[in-house]
Parts: C-alpha cells; sequence; structure tokens
C-alpha cells in the first residue's frame, strides 16, 4: 500500500499508435495458413470444369490415381452425404439451388469442382489434378443477368428457365403521387460491374481430424471462425464443441472471406477419410475464378423533384447478377442498396424492386461495401443528374435536399433511423477544403480554353456496424472476455475476427485507458474457437463499434471488481479507481491495479458478495446500426486526345463519430479509396459470352497502384454515435461507398460540355474518347 | 471473337476449293497439326500442338466441312481441346476468282475457353490472325 | 500455379549453353516471361537451359561507333550504364519503361528480344535505332538487322539450336535526338502502344527521321511512311501531326480487352507525335 502521487498514463485513445501486429508481418515471421505444416499432412488440389455450363458424360481417375505420389481421388459421389454449401438467406419465395460441395452430373460456373486429387506434395497433386479426364457434353451458358432474364436465353437451373432466384419489392410513403406531382423527372440506367476482391492471401485451409477424440482442428483464411466452425460442423455431421476452427494470420478478407466455401468442407471430409492432415491452398486464378465478387448491378434510377430542387420522390429497379449459386449471404446484397437508396437526404417516397438473377459465373456476395457503393453510386448520380437537367450547382441541391441536425434519430423511408449527423457542416468542411468557388470560377476559365476539368461530388451516407440481430442473417451482437492475469497483465479474447483491421492495437488501447495499464500490458486474442468465447466475426464495419463495446462493457465490469477488492485492500468505502490505481479518497491511500490483480487470485481474502480470479464476460447486442457520412471531391480532368483521367485534388471529410487510431482510420479511408477509384476507373471482372472470365489475371484485371493513387487530403468531422458508449461508428468501407460517384461525378461534370450525361463504369480512357467523340 | 479475312493463293477457284477440302492439304496447313484421321463425312478427328514462343499445347479435336457449295463456298468448323484451354472456331469460306489466283474470303466466329481465354487475351486476336495467315501459306506451297 | 515437371541445368559457359540448347534444351533469361507461362502450365519446356550464370554474354562496351550490348544485360543494367545514358539515350529510356523494378532486375535485353513479345518495349526501340542482332549457335555466328529479325507475332529469325547472344546499336548521342513514348495497359504494364523516335536536323532541315512501334499490331515494325513524310521537314507542329497519322498506315491493329484497332492508331498518332516532338527538342 502506498499513499502515491499517482503519475497517471498517457491517454492512449486518439493517438496514432503503431500496431502491435506489424512486426510479426512485416518480419515475415506471422503464421498464415500455408505456413501450417502438420506431419504427416497430405496436399488437395481441385479439378475444376473449364466449361461453364455442361453435363458431365463421365470422369476417369485412373491415371491421376496411378500416378506416384497420389493417395487418393474423389468425385461428386464420393461425397454425397456432405451437406450442401449454406446460405443463411431467407427471403420470401427464393429459389435456393442445392449446391454439391463438388459437382455430380452438372456443372454451372467455370471453375466449378468436379474432383479432387491427394497427394503427398502440391507438384504432384498439380500434376495429378491434371491427368483427371472428364469428358464434358458442353450446354450453351449465359453470363450477363440481362440477357438471362430475355426470353429463350439458356437456363442455368434447368428447373428455373426464366433465371429469377426472387423478386423483392419495398415501398416507402407514397411515391406514385409524387412522382406524378413532380416537376421534373430524370431516369438513368447505371451500372455497378463485377469486381474481385483481391486479398493479397487467397484462399485456403488445413484439416486435421482426429477420430479417437471425434475431433477436427480446422485451419482457415477466413473473417468468421465461430459462424464457419458452426458451419462446418453441420455440413459434416460433427459435433459443434468438437471442432476447433482456427483463423491463423489472415492476409485480408474485405468481404469475400465472409463465408464457408465448398473447399472447407472438402477437405475436412477428406481429412476425416483419410485421417491425416490435409492442406489446400488456392492460387490466384483459382481466386479470380472461384471466390465471390462484388456488386454485378444494372439499375434503373429516377428521381422526382420540384422545380426548385426539392427531391420528392426515388424510384430503384435493381438486377442483381447473383452467380450460379448462393453463397453464405448472397441474395441478401442488394437488399442493402435498398435501404440505403435515399442517401443522406430527406425524400420521404421511395419504391424499390429487385431481381435476382441466375447467370452461369461466380457468386456474388458481400465484398467491400456489399450493396451501400452500389446505392450510393445510383443517388449520387441521380442528384448530379438533377441537378444538370434543373441548371442547379450540384453543392447548392445538395444542401437543399440534406437530412437536418434537429432530425436526428431520423427515420428513413427506407426503415432505418439515422443516429447522428450534421451532413451540411461536414460538406462545407470539405468544400472549403477544396476551395470550391475559386475551383469552379478555374473551371470556367479553363473550358474557354476547351480543357475538359471537372469536379466531383460525392456527399454519402453509410449503415454499418451490423447489427442489430433480428436484421443481421447469423445475429449481430458481439463478445469480448477481458482476463487478468495474477500479475496484472490483461488478455483481451474477443470474437471478432481482425485481418487487417488492427484491434489488437485499437482494443489494447481501449483497454489501457480503462484499466490505467501500459498498452504492452494487454495482449488481444482472436480467431480460435477453442480460446474465445463464440462470437459473429469481422465485416460490415463492425469490429470497433460492436466487438469495441462489448470490451469496453467487459472492461466496466473489471473495473467494478477492481473498486471492490481496492475496498476491501485499503480497508475503506470511499475509494475511486483512477490512472491504474484503487485510492482512498480521504487517505489517498492507494493499491495498484496488479497488487489487486495477485490478491484476486491469492484470494487469502475476498470481499462479499465476490468471487476470487478477475475475469469478465459481455455480450453485446447492438441496437441500431450506425450511420457514417461525409463528402469526397475530386477535381479531374480529361486528356481530350486519349481520354486519360488525371486526379488532380482529392479532398475527404468523413464523420466516423470517435476516433481510437487516427492513423489506422488513414488507412482505411486510403485503402477504400483505391477500391472505389478502382471501381470508377480500372476494375472489371468481365465475363463473356460462354461464361468464360476472360480477366483472370492480374495482367488483365487493373488494380490501384502507388503510382496511380492521387494524393488525397483528408479530415474528420466528428458527430460521436449515440448507439455505443464508445460513440464510434466504423469506417471499413465508408471510403470505399464514398470515393467511387465523386471520381464518376468528376469525370462526367469534366465532358457534360460535350453533352456527355452519363458513361458507365469502368471510366477507361478508350469509353472516354469514345464520349468526347461521339 | 469475329474473324474475318481475305487471302490471295495461286491457284483457280476449282484447284482451291479441292485442295482445301483434301484432309491431307489440311493436315500439312493447319499450323502444329500431327495428324488428321477421318471419322465421317467430311468430319476428322484433329490431334495438334500449338507452338507459339514459349507456348506449347496438345490440342485434340475435330475439324468438320459442311455447307458445300462447290467451288463458291463452304462452312469449317474447328474444334480442340487441351489442358491449356479449348477453342472452337466456325466460319464460312467464300472463294472468288481474281488477278489471276483465287481471294478465299473468311467470315466467322471463335470462342477460347480455359487458361487461356484467361491469361491470354491481349494474344488472342494476334495469334488467330497469324495461324490463319500460316494456314493459307501453307495451303499456297500445294502444288 | 505449378509448372510440369522439368530438367534443369545452368551452363557457366556459352559453348556448353549453346550445346544444351542445340540439343532441344529451351534457354532461360530473366524467366521474367518464361516462367509465368510454366507456372500456368501453357508452357512445358523439358529442359531448362539457364543462361544467367553465363558472366560472357553480361557486358556493354564501345566499338567502332556502336554499342555492344551482351544478351544477358539487364533492363536495370541498360537504363542506369553510364555508357548507354551517355551514348544511346534511347534505349536507357525505354528500358525505364519496362514492367517494374523487380522485373527491370531480372529481366535481360536478350531474352526480350529473342521472345519477341508484340507488346514489348525494346523493339520498338531497337527498331528505331535501326539495331543488329547477333545470333550464336554451336556452328558459329551471324548478324541480323533488326528489321529482318522481328518476323511475327513471337516469331523471330532465330533457328533451332541458335541464342541472341548481342545487340548493337549506334552510337549517335549529339547527332541525333531520341524519345520513346509508351501508354501503358493498366493492368500488366505492357505497352498497348509504344512509339520510339529517333531524329537527325541539320540547318533546320530534319535529315534522319526512324520510327518504331510496338503494341498496335502483330509485331513491331518501322512507320516507313510516317518517316519519309517527315524528312525534308522543318519539324512544325503541322508537319509532325501530318507525318504522325501516317504511323498506322497499312498495319492490322489488333483489339482486344482493353483497346480496339481504332483506338490503338488513334494511340499510335498520337503517340508518334509526341516522339517526334520530344525527340525533335532533344536534337542540337
Amino acid at each position: 500500500m502506498s499513499t502515491t502521487t499517482i503519475t497517471r498514463p498517457e491517454k492512449l485513445v486518439g493517438k496514432r499508435i503503431r500496431r502491435r501486429e506489424d512486426p510479426r508481418m512485416i518480419t515475415g515471421t506471422a503464421t498464415y495458413v500455408d505456413d501450417i505444416k502438420l506431419s504427416n499432412m497430405l496436399y488437395a488440389a481441385m479439378v475444376r470444369s473449364p466449361h461453364a455450363a455442361a453435363n458431365i458424360r463421365s470422369i476417369d481417375t485412373s491415371k491421376a490415381a496411378a500416378l506416384p505420389g497420389v493417395t487418393a481421388v474423389y468425385t461428386g459421389v464420393d461425397l454425397k452425404d456432405v451437406g450442401g454449401v449454406v446460405c443463411g438467406v431467407d427471403l420470401p419465395g427464393l429459389r435456393k439451388p442445392h449446391h454439391t460441395v463438388i459437382a455430380t452430373d452438372r456443372v454451372y460456373l467455370v471453375g466449378h469442382t468436379v474432383a479432387v486429387v491427394v497427394a503427398s506434395d502440391r507438384y504432384v497433386a498439380a500434376d495429378a489434378a491434371d491427368l483427371v479426364e472428364v469428358d464434358y457434353d458442353v450446354l450453351q451458358a449465359v453470363a450477363d443477368p440481362e440477357k438471362a432474364l430475355a426470353p429463350g436465353a439458356p437456363a442455368v437451373h434447368p428447373q428455373w428457365p426464366d433465371n429469377i432466384a426472387f423478386t423483392f419489392e419495398q415501398k416507402g410513403g407514397d411515391v406514385d403521387t409524387a412522382f406524378a406531382q413532380a416537376d421534373v423527372i430524370c431516369k438513368q440506367r447505371m451500372i455497378s460491374q463485377r469486381m474481385v476482391a483481391n486479398p493479397m492471401e487467397t484462399r485456403g485451409c488445413v484439416a486435421s481430424w482426429h477420430a479417437a477424440d471425434r475431433a477436427m482442428t480446422f485451419y482457415t483464411s477466413t473473417q468468421i471462425p465461430h459462424l464457419a466452425r458452426t458451419i462446418l460442423a453441420g455440413m459434416l455431421g460433427l459435433e459443434e464443441n468438437r471442432f476447433r476452427l482456427i483463423a491463423p494470420e489472415v492476409g485480408g478478407g474485405f468481404g469475400c472471406k465472409l463465408n464457408v466455401y465448398a473447399e472447407e468442407a472438402i477437405v475436412a471430409f477428406i481429412s476425416m477419410k483419410l485421417g491425416r492432415p490435409i492442406k489446400w491452398i488456392e492460387s490466384r486464378r483459382e481466386n479470380f475464378l472461384t471466390t465471390i465478387q462484388g456488386r454485378g448491378h444494372v439499375d434503373y434510377w429516377e428521381i422526382a423533384a420540384k422545380r426548385d430542387g426539392t427531391i420528392v420522390g426515388i424510384k430503384v429497379k435493381i438486377i442483381q447478377d447473383l452467380g450460379a449459386y448462393h453463397q453464405l449471404l448472397t441474395p441478401a446484397i442488394p437488399t442493402l442498396s435498398v435501404l440505403m437508396m435515399p442517401g443522406l437526404y430527406d425524400a420521404h417516397n421511395i419504391h424499390a424492386e429487385i431481381v435476382g438473377v441466375f447467370t452461369n459465373c461466380v457468386p456474388t456476395d458481400a465484398v467491400r461495401g456489399a450493396g451501400r457503393p452500389e446505392a450510393t453510386y445510383g443517388i449520387e448520380r441521380m442528384v448530379d443528374i438533377l441537378a444538370a437537367e434543373l441548371k442547379m450547382d450540384p453543392a447548392e441541391i445538395r444542401f437543399k435536399n440534406f437530412v437536418r441536425p434537429d432530425q436526428f434519430p431520423f427515420a428513413t423511408a427506407t426503415g432505418l433511423n439515422y443516429d447522428s449527423g450534421d451532413y451540411a457542416n461536414t460538406f462545407h468542411k470539405a468544400l472549403d477544403m477544396i476551395g470550391y468557388k475559386r475551383l469552379r470560377e478555374e473551371q470556367a476559365a479553363a473550358r474557354k480554353e476547351g480543357r475538359l476539368v471537372g469536379i466531383g461530388i460525392s456527399t454519402y451516407g453509410e449503415i454499418c456496424a451490423m447489427g442489430p440481430s433480428p436484421a443481421v442473417a447469423a445475429g449481430g451482437w458481439e463478445s469480448a472476455t477481458v482476463k487478468v492475469e495474477p500479475s496484472g497483465k490483461v488478455t483481451i479474447l474477443t470474437g471478432i475476427s481482425p485481418h487487417g483491421q488492427g484491434e489488437e492495437t485499437t482494443f489494447a488501447q481501449v483497454a489501457g485507458d480503462e484499466l490505467g495499464v501500459p498498452i504492452d500490458d494487454i495482449l488481444v486474442l482472436h480467431g480460435d474457437t477453442s480460446i474465445v468465447q463464440y462470437g459473429i466475426g469481422t465485416f460490415g464495419s463492425r469490429g470497433t463499434a460492436v466487438g469495441g463495446t462489448a470490451l469496453y462493457l467487459a472492461l466496466q465490469d473489471i473495473k467494478e471488481k477492481v473498486v471492490r477488492w481496492g475496498s476491501m485492500l485499503l480497508d475503506s468505502s470511499d475509494v475511486r479507481f483512477d490512472g491504474g490505481h484503487c485510492i482512498d479518497n480521504a487517505t489517498g491511500k492507494s493499491v495498484s491495479f496488479q497488487t489487486i490483480a495477485a490478491a484476486a487470485y491469492r484470494a487469502m481474502k475476498i470481499p462479499a458478495h465476490s468471487e476470487p480470479g478477475l475475469v469478465a464476460t459481455r455480450f453485446w447486442e447492438p441496437g441500431n446500426f450506425t450511420y457514417p457520412f461525409g463528402a469526397h471531391i475530386i477535381h479531374s480532368e480529361v486528356d481530350r486526345e486519349t481520354g486519360q483521367v488525371a486526379i488532380k485534388r482529392y479532398v475527404m471529410v468523413d464523420d466516423i463519430g470517435n476516433i481510437l487510431n487516427p492513423m489506422l482510420v488513414d488507412g482505411q479511408l486510403h485503402g477504400g479509396a483505391s477500391w472505389g477509384l478502382g471501381q470508377a476507373l480500372w476494375e472489371h471482372a468481365i465475363y463473356d459470352d460462354t461464361g468464360q472470365l476472360v480477366t483472370g489475371e492480374f495482367m488483365d484485371y487493373a488494380l490501384a497502384r502507388a503510382r496511380t493513387m492521387p494524393w488525397i487530403e483528408s479530415d474528420h468531422t466528428c458527430t460521436p454515435s449515440p448507439v455505443n458508449p464508445l460513440g464510434v461508428k466504423g469506417v471499413g468501407e465508408a471510403g470505399t461507398i464514398g470515393s467511387t460517384p465523386a471520381m464518376v461525378n468528376s469525370v462526367i461534370d469534366a465532358l457534360s460540355p460535350l453533352g456527355v450525361t452519363h458513361v458507365d463504369m469502368p471510366l477507361t480512357p478508350e469509353k472516354l474518347w469514345k464520349a468526347i467523340n461521339q | 471473337m469475329k474473324i474475318s479475312g481475305a487471302a490471295q493463293l495461286p491457284f483457280t477457284p476449282e484447284r482451291t476449293y479441292e485442295l482445301m477440302r483434301d484432309p491431307a492439304v489440311l493436315a500439312r496447313a493447319i499450323p502444329g497439326c500431327e495428324a488428321l484421321e477421318r471419322t465421317g463425312d467430311n468430319e476428322y478427328r484433329m490431334k495438334m500442338k500449338m507452338m507459339l514462343a514459349s507456348f506449347s499445347g496438345a490440342f485434340e479435336g475435330k475439324v468438320r466441312l459442311t455447307d458445300a457449295v462447290p467451288p463458291t463456298s463452304f462452312r469449317m468448323v474447328v474444334e480442340g481441346s487441351g489442358k491449356i484451354g479449348f477453342m472452337k472456331g466456325e466460319g464460312v469460306l467464300t472463294l472468288t476468282a481474281k488477278d489471276g489466283g483465287t481471294e478465299v474470303a473468311y467470315d466467322g466466329d471463335a470462342q477460347i475457353g480455359g487458361t487461356m481465354a484467361a491469361v491470354g487475351q491481349r494474344l488472342i486476336d494476334t495469334t488467330a490472325r497469324m495461324m490463319i495467315k500460316r494456314f493459307f501459306e501453307k495451303v499456297a506451297v500445294e502444288e | 500455379m505449378i509448372p510440369n515437371t522439368f530438367e534443369y541445368t545452368a551452363p557457366t559457359t556459352l559453348k556448353d549453353a549453346l550445346a544444351l540448347v542445340g540439343d532441344g534444351g529451351k534457354p532461360l533469361a530473366g524467366g521474367m516471361s518464361l516462367i509465368p507461362m510454366m507456372k500456368l502450365r501453357m508452357a512445358n519446356p523439358e529442359h531448362l537451359i539457364d543462361l544467367n550464370r553465363i558472366v560472357e554474354l553480361n557486358y556493354i562496351r564501345e566499338e567502332n561507333g556502336e554499342l555492344h550490348i551482351g544478351a544477358n544485360a539487364t533492363h536495370y543494367d541498360i537504363e542506369t550504364a553510364p555508357l548507354i545514358l551517355g551514348k544511346c539515350p534511347l534505349l536507357a529510356e525505354t528500358a525505364s519503361f519496362i514492367g517494374d523494378i523487380q522485373v527491370r532486375n531480372r529481366g535481360t535485353l536478350g531474352g526480350s528480344v529473342a521472345h519477341a513479345d508484340p507488346s514489348a518495349d525494346f523493339p520498338a526501340a531497337l527498331q528505331a535505332l535501326e539495331a543488329k542482332v547477333v545470333l550464336t549457335s554451336s556452328a558459329g555466328s551471324r548478324t541480323v538487322p533488326v528489321g529482318d529479325f522481328f518476323v511475327d507475332t513471337f516469331t523471330t529469325a532465330l533457328e533451332a539450336g541458335e541464342l541472341v547472344t548481342e545487340v548493337i546499336v549506334p552510337v549517335e548521342a549529339g547527332l541525333t535526338g531520341t524519345s520513346y513514348q509508351k501508354f501503358l495497359q493498366p493492368a500488366s504494364g505492357f505497352a498497348i502502344v509504344g512509339v520510339a523516335a529517333r531524329v537527325r536536323r541539320e540547318a533546320g532541315k530534319i535529315t534522319l527521321a526512324r520510327i518504331g512501334v510496338t503494341g498496335v499490331g502483330g509485331n513491331s515494325y518501322r512507320a516507313g511512311k510516317a518517316e519519309k513524310a517527315l524528312e525534308g521537314t522543318s519539324g512544325s507542329e503541322v508537319e509532325i501531326a501530318a507525318a504522325a497519322k501516317l504511323v498506322g498506315d497499312g498495319i492490322e491493329a489488333s483489339t482486344d480487352l482493353h483497346a480496339s484497332a481504332v483506338y490503338r492508331l488513334h494511340l499510335a498518332s498520337n503517340y508518334a507525335a509526341r516522339a517526334i516532338h520530344a525527340a525533335l527538342s532533344r536534337t542540337v
């Protein structure tokens, strides 16, 4: 015990603290799934269909099986007792094709697995895969959703010749009257093209079955360790509590690992069959072909307004390219677009329709933004189109329609409750940062010289921190356990599954501030279902807002216990916990957190109503989503001769509520912007008419590069979220959502003097050159 | 993708027609063709090895000659599949007397799939045209 | 992503390499094109002959008004060698556009030339330079002008058993102005269009114009009509534009995912004008 001058440790939250996870990643000592080497392990290679649609006449595996080093070859019939790949979505009338883990009599997309070879190393496995002979009866395929809807189109699934998986409709207010009474109606067809998620690490898994214990140990590169374990145990008929799933270091996901894939079940099955560990690592080419893609919209938008620019109604018909099957969340993604269709605007009359269409392509599913980028792109383009029609400044029309600060919490026409915001304030900040008025003057001067200069605005809203459990497919709560060890070191077990987001650092920042202990005394563990209590996982920008809140509440429980122990040790009922010490308010005597921890485990004496030990677990259910927002403005110029776009300035002001670590927020926004610019300018997963993916490698699929990214000027406003005690909203997807419309609006603005009103993404130089010369 | 063009051969249309429907000539002229074995009326099984710079791929497939209108036109379908992918080309060939010889105009479609399609997009156009050019060069030196 | 099985030998002398290549071995230089193709199993050589240990093929020297560059000189070597920067800057400038740093550290001039990729950068510069290529087999050497060397898509004058061992370029610094201008395919970085211009101006008139083009058609070429249109003029904007318009004349441009034939030809003119303009600005 001491009477102390308490040196309060420096506050951690809000600081640009370097990540605790980085040293192992930068020094190449992190353990990814391909680093896992178990004794007696075999390697699996998938044999995949080169055709998008075909009947399988026969499969001859004899040559492959005879190759020295090959242990086994399996086809669909061998895995007939494995459950189908799971789609966790229920929509009225949803047609769910039975998705066997290996194709049996027919293939539905290029890359569809038809057999799997198992061999002593990956080289033999690759050679053996080439020796499997499959006789295909090639059928007609269809790879475009509107073509799939056209009469006479080939049926992706023969039982549903119209290729429709579901339809969905949502209305709010009275859109018919609104449109009938409007002064002006603008219409536009828009595409949000398919994108490949491209995490740096492809998929992969290692399965190790111990028959005597009925136990499976399964390593997989996933964003949802507990959910995946539950689902895979179900598919294989295994006992959930004897199935240990470990997400080792995961090299990025961006949503494409928020899923459970056929290959994971196949590998687990083989391990059970052979009684040996089995590894499968996806090649980059396989990743392009068989990992879920994002977007895939053909949208028909309509916006109705008064002559003064007041928006009175919004309609959208979404034709969603679902692909050949439903993966975990496939049909739900476009419904998220519907939720965000009004954007930041006070529009009460909406009508949305979705047609979910089967195509002979890889399924679409949640990929960074998952439905919200498409919606924000749509509404922000429509507002610009409306502004052009009314000859109004695009900034002015936005101010006119923003939800006002006094309207929060704001009930949207789509059934949401926006938590907090001051849209005009944030937008003003961005406009000031870029010097909007002067920029418009410069633009006018440049136009006189015939230069194609554009200013593009995107004032975006986003729905994230997934979310209230009734509205999220497998539940949307999150969990945290805080364990204080006898030495006073702290271990946090979080149910989220970070794969680049940085919670090993930010959660330690939060815990460090709450408990007054040094950040390096705190360890954050995740991803192992045998160590961490059940959690939902990392996606939908929920890690901090939902996972962080569960942590925060568990920390308050620890503090409460600490105060009881401190009270007992100080023999005083008037104590406070501050700066890592419990202090008697009357005498100033104190006892440290570490001393209390030791006492709690030694248990020489236990306070009333307490137990030995110092552990707390919380499961937290959020009452709402959170709603970050912001304004992105891009100043660009289009080269008349070549159609190339040069970004001259990019200003973004994002409001994500309270910020735990500004450096990590920068990273998320810059990375998100590279996604959004990619969608606007460079990226497109293109399928030809026969269902072949023709952008199947980085030779043809263009990601942003360091040399093609503009310098980003970033700032923030802060309207804390009332939804959680941390006041945070989430930022993982905001950059992606805000950037795309700003870029496209900028280019269309640049070309508007030539009469161009819209060009579909990606805005390649040739497309723009054609538009300029039309 | 669409393929169309024309080549000039130093024979009469009748002789050109005869040559281009002769499997022995086709076997010599189709680049990389190792064997052309008759499987039916104007239908042949084909084994070919495509060698282009470092690329090499063995293909097995079919050649079919249909819609014969001697000596003016016929349709040729060439299909092949191998480890690096598959291809199917179909086109109508039209022969016209020109400049003391025959102009063979071709107009058709080609489909590529598999690895070749996914990673070789930029080469498909130039490779296809080069193979067609070589084909006609080889036919041209027949007697 | 795993190659088929192959034998591998790394000879240390040219003589040994030629014997192995003469026996049917597949030469491996930088591997920047071959190895990806092998990993996709689109190339399946039975015996790889790694040329990278052959020190005698790595040199850059000046002889009789020409630079002799050994086939194993890397793109990085060429980008940075003082002799090339000083005496044949077009080659250094072109090398700097190839791929990225890793590719330039490994890729070689000989490999690039022997591979004859229709979108490679060096062929355009070598055409404009009227370079010569030395081909060597166990039976001896022969020298082929670059215009005769690049025959078609991935097709060169190399016979079985021959290796490219040297490339020869003229030393004209001070007399000619040169420039390489490239429109990059955004994913691969290959040239959708690349134009190398080499010009000589004397007494206000262009006395020599050589324009090498890559990426437009099946293989690189010299834009003869554009060259002739430029020679004898004073190189005004109008004259440059008129010559540049001819740069795609008679060429069957290719169409692919990234550029149609029409757009390629348009870019060829546009980039030819840029290259000519920049080259002229570098003449004395």
